[in-house]
C-alpha cells in the first residue's frame, strides 16, 4: 500500500500531508483494502466538501478542502471528517473493485439522486464499522432527493442496513422510493 | 445590569465556536461559481438541484439559528441600553420587546429545523457580525444596521429557504420559513418607521444612519452571498422588501452594493486560483 498526498505542503489551509496519509492508511486497513495504492489530491482553493474517486492504479481521490475541515475552526484539519470523507470515497472504490458496480456511472457523472443512494449505502456501512455518523443528516439528504414520505424512509432504512448490494439493486430501491 | 455589552462577551456554551466577520472574510477559498466549482454546480443559487444542496441548506440553517440568537440579544439590549423617553421612546422599546418574543420563537423553530435536517448545534462556526451591528451607541444606528440591513437580509434568506423547502417537498421547512418571513417583514418595517420618525427633524442623524445601513448591507452581502445574480446563493427578495418599507431607490442601491461585493469576491478568488499551483 502506498499513499501519496498532493500538495505535500499546504499554503492556504492548515493541513499536514503526512497526517492525511496516516488517516488514509488507517482507513484502507479498516476497509480491508491494504493492497490499494492511493493518490490523494487536495484542492485547497475550494471550500466545498466534494470527494470524487477514479478507479486506477494508484486510485485517484480528488478532495475539495472542506471534506477534511474542522467546521468549528475553518481552514484547520479534522481527523474525524477526513476519516469519514475518505471512508465514503474508498467504499465507492471497493464497490467498483468488486465488479458489482461495473454499470455504475463514474463519480463525475452520478446524478444527485444516484449520489444520494450510494452515499446512504456507504455511510450506513461506515456507521457499523464504528465511525461517528449523524444518521439524520443522511436521511435528510435521501429525503431531499426522493421525497418526504414514509415510504421513502422505509427504502432509506433498507439501504442503510444493507451489505453486499449491487449497483442494479441500489438503483431498484431508489426507483421504488421515487415511485 | 451592565449596559452596552461587547460582542466578545456573548455567552455561549462549549458547543459553540465564534468568529468575527473579518476572520471569516480572511478565508481566501472559493465558494462561488469559479473554476472547479463551476464543474460541480450549474448555479450557485441555493436550490435542491445543486449537488451540495443538502449540506449547504444545513449550513445556512445553522447560520440562521445563531443569527436568531444574536438578533434576540440585540433587540434585548436595545430595550435596556437606552434611557426611556430621553434616548429611546417607550413605544420603540415596546416594539423591540415584541421583537425579542419573535426572535426567541425563531430560535426554537431554527433549533428544531436544524435537528430535522441532521445538524448538531454548534457544528458550524458562529459569525458574530450580527450582534456587532447591534452594539452602536445610537439606537437609530441600531435600527438601521439591525432592523433594516440585517433583518432585510433575513427576508432574502427566508425567502430562499422557503423556496428550497417547497422545491424539495420538505413541508416543515417551507411552512416554518414562511411564518418566520412574515415576522421579519414586520421587524424591517418597525426599523423603517422608527428611523423616519426619530430623525424627522434631524437630517444629519438620518444621513449617518443610512450610511451605516449601507456599510452593514455591504458586510452582510458577505462577498456576494446575496444579490440578484445567479452566482449568489441568496436572491434579493424585492417584493417582500417592498412590503417592509424599502423604496425602489433603496432596493436598487442594495442590489448595486451586493453586486459590487460579489465582484470583489470573484476577483479575490480568481487571484487565489491564479497563484495556486496547477
Amino acid at each position: 500500500m502506498t499513499v501519496t498526498v498532493e500538495p505535500s505542503i499546504f499554503k492556504i489551509v492548515k493541513y499536514d500531508s503526512k497526517e492525511i496519509a496516516g488517516v488514509a492508511q488507517e482507513m484502507l486497513k479498516l476497509l480491508g483494502m491494504e493492497s490499494t495504492n492511493l493518490l490523494i489530491d487536495v484542492d485547497e482553493t475550494v471550500a466545498m466538501s466534494r470527494v470524487t474517486t477514479t478507479l486506477s492504479d494508484p486510485v485517484h481521490i480528488l478532495v475539495m478542502s472542506s471534506a477534511f475541515e474542522n467546521l468549528k475552526k475553518p481552514m484547520t484539519f479534522s481527523i474525524d471528517n477526513a476519516k469519514f470523507s475518505l471512508g465514503r470515497g474508498l467504499l465507492r472504490i471497493r464497490d467498483r473493485q468488486s465488479g458489482n458496480f461495473a454499470d455504475a456511472p463514474t463519480d463525475e457523472d452520478l446524478s444527485v439522486v444516484e449520489s444520494a443512494v450510494w452515499e446512504t449505502y456507504c455511510v450506513g456501512r461506515l456507521s457499523r464499522l464504528g465511525l461517528k455518523v449523524h444518521k439524520q443528516r443522511w436521511q435528510y439528504n435521501f429525503r431531499n432527493r426522493h421525497g418526504f414520505k414514509d415510504a421513502v424512509d422505509k427504502q432509506f432504512e433498507k439501504i442503510w442496513e444493507a451489505d453486499g448490494l449491487t449497483w442494479s439493486q441500489l438503483s431498484e430501491i431508489s426507483q421504488h422510493a421515487l415511485a | 445590569m451592565r449596559k452596552f455589552f461587547p460582542v466578545e462577551d456573548l455567552a455561549r456554551d462549549e458547543r459553540f465556536n465564534q468568529a468575527t466577520n473579518e476572520e471569516r472574510m480572511a478565508d481566501p477559498r472559493g465558494t462561488s461559481n469559479t473554476g472547479v466549482i463551476r464543474k460541480a454546480r450549474s448555479t450557485n443559487r441555493l436550490t435542491p438541484l445543486r449537488p451540495d444542496a443538502t449540506d449547504a441548506a444545513r449550513s445556512l440553517m445553522h447560520g440562521i439559528m445563531v443569527g436568531e440568537i444574536q438578533a434576540l440579544e440585540g433587540a434585548g439590549r436595545t430595550c435596556f441600553d437606552f434611557v426611556t423617553g430621553e434616548e429611546a421612546p417607550f413605544a420603540l422599546k415596546l416594539d423591540m420587546a415584541r421583537q425579542c418574543w419573535d426572535e426567541a420563537r425563531h430560535v426554537e423553530i431554527s433549533v428544531k429545523l436544524s435537528e430535522w435536517m441532521g445538524t448538531e448545534l454548534g457544528q458550524f462556526i458562529e459569525n458574530t457580525v450580527l450582534f456587532a451591528a447591534a452594539c452602536s451607541q445610537d439606537p437609530v444606528l441600531r435600527l438601521a444596521g439591525v432592523n433594516r440591513a440585517l433583518e432585510g437580509l433575513a427576508i432574502d434568506v427566508f425567502t430562499t429557504m422557503k423556496e428550497f423547502g417547497e422545491l424539495a417537498g420538505d413541508p416543515y421547512l417551507a411552512f416554518c420559513e414562511d411564518w418566520m418571513l412574515a415576522d421579519e417583514v414586520t421587524h424591517v418595517k418597525m426599523g423603517s418607521v422608527w428611523l423616519r420618525k426619530i430623525t424627522e427633524n434631524d437630517p444629519e442623524r438620518r444621513k449617518k444612519a443610512l450610511e451605516f445601513q449601507s456599510v452593514v448591507d455591504k458586510i452582510f452581502s458577505y462577498g456576494g452571498l446575496r444579490s440578484e445574480s445567479d452566482e449568489s446563493p441568496i436572491l434579493l427578495a424585492r417584493r417582500f422588501r417592498e412590503l417592509a418599507g424599502f423604496s425602489d431607490g433603496e432596493l436598487t442601491e442594495i442590489a448595486d452594493v451586493s453586486l459590487a461585493a460579489l465582484n470583489e469576491r470573484r476577483e479575490a478568488v480568481e487571484k487565489t486560483l491564479a497563484s495556486s499551483p496547477a
